[in-house]
């Protein structure tokens, strides 16, 4: 285990040595806080657009900043050729994927801190309440999202060729999972037939992502998340990364790292 | 030689600067009017973006609580918000709560658990809370000023939930500028007057104008509903209540039979009004 959070430790060191968190946490809490200071028909308490849009941004960037980091994690390695060194320590290949992932989500888990405390800043600034089981609990299912999200790039690093490509796809998929997902089954039982069958199988075999965008409770203050259900779906955002850094274990133990 | 290149170039710049800045302002002054930044970045789609924070502020006045692309369609294609204002023009309770509503039975486990995530839970924003969908009907109405639905719920729940008839007013006037042939903001800037600021007069001279401008699209065969002639009329027999004034409240009276879907209680009515100005005043 120590190799795993020595690689671990690298990444987090790279996270908040790149520019990318910067800039993007600037740029939401930049334009967060211009949408803040426009007034609507001479109210100042009106708060939901402004919780909606900063979600929205969070959003935007933590995905941002957990494709680009998982996505270029092996390549970057095979590329610099310190995958050589670092494979000859000895450190296992499974040692590896789980260094990285576990860097990864850690370095996405510092980032959704600092964005969610800016987020609750400047919602109390509005509201002038602090609730924070809620904040807590969305957070925690982001993070859990983003866990499934990083395994899913680092499997597309060591499937994919190009990193480029690899982000592009991973974030097609993610976006489209968060969009559609949660509709598939009825599509599939509007469709009918072979066809609504194939769609069926992939609606219960996606990472049901959309599960942790829980958004629109916080927005509209509807109040905390059963712990069980919590539990619940952190369980199956555990279960699914496992699978997803497995099936990544298995292609990279295979594969060969000259380039 | 390249210094020469350079001087000459910025020199050609600035005077060009020079020679074209006025006739910039000028087109701009021309068109700043009628075409704002948003309609000239997008052209006519912003039409269809206007609609989906018509939508999103219909959204928002459930908490969440609504229909996506992929849920049954809206019954009649109108918003709840629309909904609640006409019932509350009608004095009546606000429409059925829906309880599962366009969700329906979970389909699967995957739904069942899903739905813990999101609201499910038929709710409508009151009173203060109201406020929130503003910023989306302010947005919609900036993208088509034509959408007067988004003036006429901005009105509604600006004058009743928020207490805010100057806003509301001054909303309906924007709309107005922009759609200067619409009944429907001229009888809702009437109830502004009448209901908010207690000027019936005033409110009575809007219902008028909006009664002339109905007529106007009925000659014309754009076939307006007859319901809006109704609540127009129905707002006149009001103010010549609150004026006292029988003659003409007679003769409103008349109008409304025309076209009331119940013409037996106004006949009643207008018996009152005429036992009323035949009875010899007491003072």
């Amino acid at each position: 285990m120590n190799n795993v959070f020595a690689i671990a430790g690298v990444v987090i060191k790279e996270l908040y040595r790149r520019k990318d968190f910067y800039v993007l946490f600037v740029m939401t809490a930049l334009l967060s806080l211009l949408l803040g200071s426009v007034r609507f028909f001479n109210d100042d308490e009106i708060v939901r657009y402004l919780k909606e849009i900063c979600l929205l941004l969070i959003w935007i960037s933590t995905l941002v900043i957990a494709i680009t980091t998982a996505a270029r994690q092996i390549p970057a390695e095979r590329e610099s050729r310190t995958i050589f060194p670092l494979l000859a320590k000895p450190v296992g290949r499974w040692e590896l994927i789980a260094g990285k992932f576990t860097g990864c989500w850690l370095a996405c888990g510092i980032a959704l801190v600092v964005f969610y405390f800016f987020f609750g800043l400047l919602t109390a600034s509005r509201e002038h309440a602090w609730p924070g089981t809620t904040y807590y609990q969305a957070m925690w299912l982001h993070w859990i999202c983003l866990g499934m999200v990083l395994a899913l790039a680092l499997l597309g690093s060591v499937v994919f060729t190009a990193q480029s490509s690899n982000a592009t796809i991973c974030f097609i998929v993610v976006v489209g999972i968060l969009f559609v997902g949660g509709h598939l089954h009825g599509v599939a039982l509007a469709m009918g037939g072979v066809g609504g069958d194939i769609v069926s199988a992939v609606y219960y075999g996606i990472p049901h992502l959309e599960w942790y965008d829980v958004r629109d409770l916080v927005i509209h203050n509807w109040g905390r998340i059963d712990w069980l259900i919590l539990g619940g779906a952190t369980l199956y955002g555990m279960l699914y990364s496992g699978f997803l850094l497995g099936l990544t274990w298995l292609v990279f133990r295979r594969k060969a790292l000259t380039l | 030689m390249i210094k020469l290149v350079l001087t000459v170039l910025f020199a050609g710049c600035f005077t060009l600067a020079t020679v074209m800045d006025g006739q910039v302002r000028e087109l701009r002054a021309r068109t700043q009017g009628s075409i704002s930044i948003l309609a000239t970045l997008l052209g006519d789609s912003r039409r269809m973006f206007a609609n989906h924070f018509y939508a999103k502020a219909d959204a928002y006045f459930h908490s969440g609580f609504y229909p996506g692309i992929f849920d049954t369609a809206q019954a009649e294609g109108k918003s709840h918000m629309e909904e609640e204002r006409e019932a509350s023009e009608r004095h009546e309770a606000d429409h059925d709560e829906e309880g599962e509503g366009f969700l329906g039975k979970p389909k699967d486990w995957i739904d069942r658990f899903g739905r813990h995530f999101y609201p499910t839970t038929h709710t409508h924003l009151e009173n203060a809370n109201q406020r929130e969908i503003l910023p989306w009907l302010r947005l919609s109405a900036n993208l088509d000023p034509q959408l007067i639905q988004t003036y006429l719920n901005g009105s509604f729940y600006l004058r009743t939930g928020l207490n805010k008839p100057r806003e509301a007013e001054e909303f309906l006037r924007e709309g107005l500028r922009a759609n200067p042939d619409s009944y429907e903001l001229l009888l809702e800037l009437g109830y502004v007057y009448d209901y908010n600021k207690n000027d019936p007069q005033a409110a009575r001279r809007l219902w008028e104008l909006a009664l002339q401008k109905w007529k106007k699209q009925d000659a014309a065969g754009l076939n307006p509903p007859v319901k809006a002639c109704v609540e127009i009329l129905d707002g006149l027999v009001r103010a010549d209540r609150q004026q006292n004034d029988l003659k003409q409240l007679l003769s409103d009276l008349e109008a409304l039979k025309m076209v009331s879907p119940n013409p037996e209680s106004i006949e009643k009515t207008i018996q009152e009004a005429r036992d009323q100005l035949a009875a010899p005043r007491k003072d």
